[in-house]
């Protein structure tokens, strides 16, 4: 059986922080943010954070901060989202930073983009979509500001998206796909809203993804894909119906997708890494327990030890 | 990207000559993105004068671009782009300034160059890279001031150009139903855009298989459908979803436009008109089930059509069966066009007796098929009143088929914990 490359995953992420010359890198700009929660969350779950210079790091992430609207862009300079903020906040809870935030003005950008029937807007230009809800109510509960939001509206919502397969999509009548169940279930479990959820029948919706080569996929008829150890698995780890499928076999596919020379995890086997898969292979392999890894909170994704710092300080 | 070969590259004068391409052909429809050696083996164009030939090539509204500069010319556009963006942003912040207002208005001959660098740098740079999100926001930032349509249009030309490369391209897909948003509330031409859009969506379905952006464009629009749009658009998508048999998407979007039609029909008051409605719709959910099946016995194995025959099922027996034993019908009362759940149950089990044959087959696509059945008729007992279980059960008894469901079942948690096989099991 195969290990897990610890050291080299390590290597592979602090060398994708300094490749920053050719076309693929460039065009990854615009969510380098996102990158960065990617990259750092993995150091810490494989015990490594104090690699990367932190104070540096908390510098640039405020850099990213618009301070007339309380949003993050994605990059210096970019325009500010959700889907950005979520991870400066991520970042700033993993180096125990909160307090170089304005907590006040972050929440309200957060709280803003509510909409009348509960949904949530990525940014000022109005898209909707359950994945923007994540966002939002993941970031308010890390700030402590949920009383902010009409949050059984903002259920409400999540659950008009909910389809008759059990699943949910990403607006009302959405084809039920696994990154957005694991954003209504995520948002659904914050908020204590779970009691909405069929959990037998979208576990069987979610452990029908394991393919045969042990893998998972986010949708019928698609191959597996490292992503989905972590959408898929989560969800069904918060749903209390994880045994619905064969771990060891998922533990294989994730590992039989590294690349065991330079370091870092593909889509699927054989394929070229990206620091979107290690993280997600790497958390994956966290959820279902693989030694040597720091747990991970299914709902927050976040590793368990910064959740608690959290919410059981003082 | 061999960049570093380059001996001097002058980033902004390849952006120069790009964006002038992209300014005397408006019609370009497909771009690629090609390596040197490539571009040298195509017939030069005529008018090749206004930019360099070992980097660009125009020719019939068709671009190609050397990998070669790739890097060089994005850091260029990058750069101008940030430049204008900058400008832009004082400006509004200028005009709301002055003019109190929320959408300022531009006056002078420089705000509107201003503009118009906006949206010929966001071009070039949105070619390059289609889902940095900023560069659509400052194209929407000028056009939302204007909404004339003519622009409008040309916004949906270039996703369509984009799309045709990067069919996945979310602030693409994101950038469209903004501009259809817009054009919605103006002017009156939705007709002509659902159309226009559902032959796109198929085109790139066509290309990039399963692509559930593409699908969820589509699905976002059946509001803006009209009932014979509907019809339509169940037919077209009826060929198209025969002919890719493991595209979920497309049968996802057939499940919204009979769902809808379900919908409407139960939302109106039962009165002489409707019941005509009704009665269609009734026929076209069993037609839906008849060539569900058909497609099911012609691809053997196939998780989508199975997938699509669970959603029919379920619908209908919440809304076309009634059940004699309770003498409740579980939906409305259509007319006498009810079928009775005991002949519905019975032919569904006709279908897993028909698909657990696998005794002389020891084929994958077999085994793939028993294990797709057996579940949906574990799938289907969840849906029925739980006095029916009993005889479900017995039914399969008889037909001597929970032997072998129960060893389809056994890798499956999810499933051995049906009652309809716990009981065989205890009974043994």
């Amino acid at each position: 059986m195969e290990k897990l490359e610890g050291e080299k995953h390590v290597k592979y992420i602090l060398s994708v922080e300094k490749r920053k010359d050719d076309f693929e890198s460039l065009v990854m700009d615009h969510l380098r943010i996102n990158g960065a929660y990617w990259g750092l969350t993995t150091l810490d779950l494989l015990h490594k954070l104090d690699c990367v210079d932190q104070e540096e790091a908390v510098s640039w992430v405020m850099q990213c901060y618009h301070e007339d609207c309380g949003g993050f862009g994605g990059n210096v300079g970019h325009d500010p989202h959700l889907l950005y903020t979520l991870s400066a906040v991520q970042i700033l809870v993993l180096f125990d930073k909160l307090d170089v935030l304005d907590v006040e003005k972050v929440s309200n950008y957060v709280s803003g983009l509510q909409n009348e029937d509960g949904s949530f807007s990525g940014d000022m230009w109005g898209e909707i979509d359950t994945r923007f809800s994540y966002c939002a109510i993941c970031c308010l509960s890390i700030l402590h500001r949920m009383d902010k939001i009409n949050v059984e509206k903002a259920v409400n919502y999540i659950v008009s998206c909910k389809n008759l397969d059990g699943g949910f999509g990403c607006t009302p009548g959405g084809e039920s796909h696994a990154g957005q169940i694991f954003c209504c279930i995520g948002a659904l479990a914050i908020t204590g809203s779970l009691h909405h959820v069929d959990k037998d029948l979208l576990g069987w919706w979610l452990c029908e993804r394991q393919c045969k080569d042990g893998g998972l996929n986010g949708r019928p008829e698609k191959f597996a894909d490292v992503c989905y150890s972590w959408w898929v698995l989560s969800s069904l780890i918060i749903i209390d119906r994880a045994h619905w499928i064969d771990k060891s076999k998922l533990i294989n596919f994730i590992l039989n997708c590294q690349d065991k020379e330079k370091g870092g995890i593909s889509d699927r086997p054989d394929n070229a890494v990206d620091v979107f898969h290690t993280y997600f292979g790497v958390a994956g392999l966290s959820l279902l327990e693989y030694p040597g890894l720091k747990p991970t909170d299914p709902a927050y994704a976040l590793p368990v030890d910064v959740v608690n710092r959290i919410f059981f300080r003082k | 990207m061999g960049g570093s070969s380059c001996f001097h590259v002058d980033g902004m004068m390849l952006l120069k000559q790009l964006e002038v391409i992209l300014e005397r052909d408006t019609l370009i429809n497909e771009i690629g993105f090609v390596h040197p050696s490539q571009l040298a083996t195509l017939d030069r164009s005529p008018d090749a004068t206004h930019y360099d030939e070992t980097a660009f090539w125009n020719k019939d509204h068709k671009l190609a671009i050397s990998t070669e500069i790739l890097q060089h010319l994005y850091r260029a556009v990058m750069q101008e782009y940030m430049n204008v963006k900058k400008r832009l942003e004082g400006l509004i912040k200028q005009s709301i300034g002055k003019y109190s207002s929320d959408s300022p208005t531009f006056g002078s001959d420089s705000d509107h160059l201003l503009e118009s660098e906006i949206l010929k740098h966001t071009m070039a740079l949105l070619i390059l890279n289609s889902d940095f999100g900023s560069a659509w926001n400052s194209r929407k930032m000028v056009i939302v001031r204007k909404a004339q349509l003519s622009l409008l249009m040309d916004e949906l030309h270039l996703c369509t150009l984009i799309l045709s490369y990067s069919p996945k391209s979310q602030c693409t897909w994101s950038h469209r139903r903004w501009v259809i948003e817009i054009i919605g509330e103006k002017f009156q031409i939705m007709h002509e855009i659902v159309g226009q859009d559902s032959e796109l969506v198929k085109q790139i379905a066509e290309k990039s298989k399963m692509n559930y952006r593409a699908w969820s464009h589509l699905c976002w629009l059946i509001p803006y459908m009209k009932g014979t749009q509907v019809i339509d658009e169940l037919n077209k998508s009826k060929k198209w979803s025969e002919l890719h048999i493991a595209d979920n998407c497309c049968f996802h979007f057939r499940r919204r436009l009979l769902f809808k039609m379900l919908e409407d029909i139960s939302a109106r008051e039962d009165d002489e008109s409707c019941i005509n409605q009704k009665i269609e719709v009734y026929f076209l959910w069993k037609e839906e089930l008849e060539w569900n099946e058909s497609l099911i016995s012609r691809y053997i194995g196939r998780e989508a059509l199975w997938l699509h025959r669970r959603f029919l099922s379920q619908c209908y027996i919440n809304y076309f069966t009634i059940d004699h034993e309770t003498c409740n019908s579980n939906g409305e009362d259509f007319h006498g066009i009810h079928s009775t759940l005991d002949d519905f149950l019975d032919k569904e089990l006709e279908l897993l007796l028909h698909s657990l044959d696998v005794t002389d087959n020891e084929f994958e696509d077999t085994q793939v098929q028993a294990q797709h059945a057996t579940s949906y008729i574990i799938w289907i007992s969840k849906q029925v009143p739980p006095h029916k279980h009993e005889k479900l059960q017995s039914r399969l008894q008889e037909m001597d088929l929970k032997p072998i469901m129960i060893k389809l079942c056994a890798d499956k948690p999810h499933l051995c914990v049906s009652p309809l096989l716990q009981d065989y099991n205890s009974n043994v």
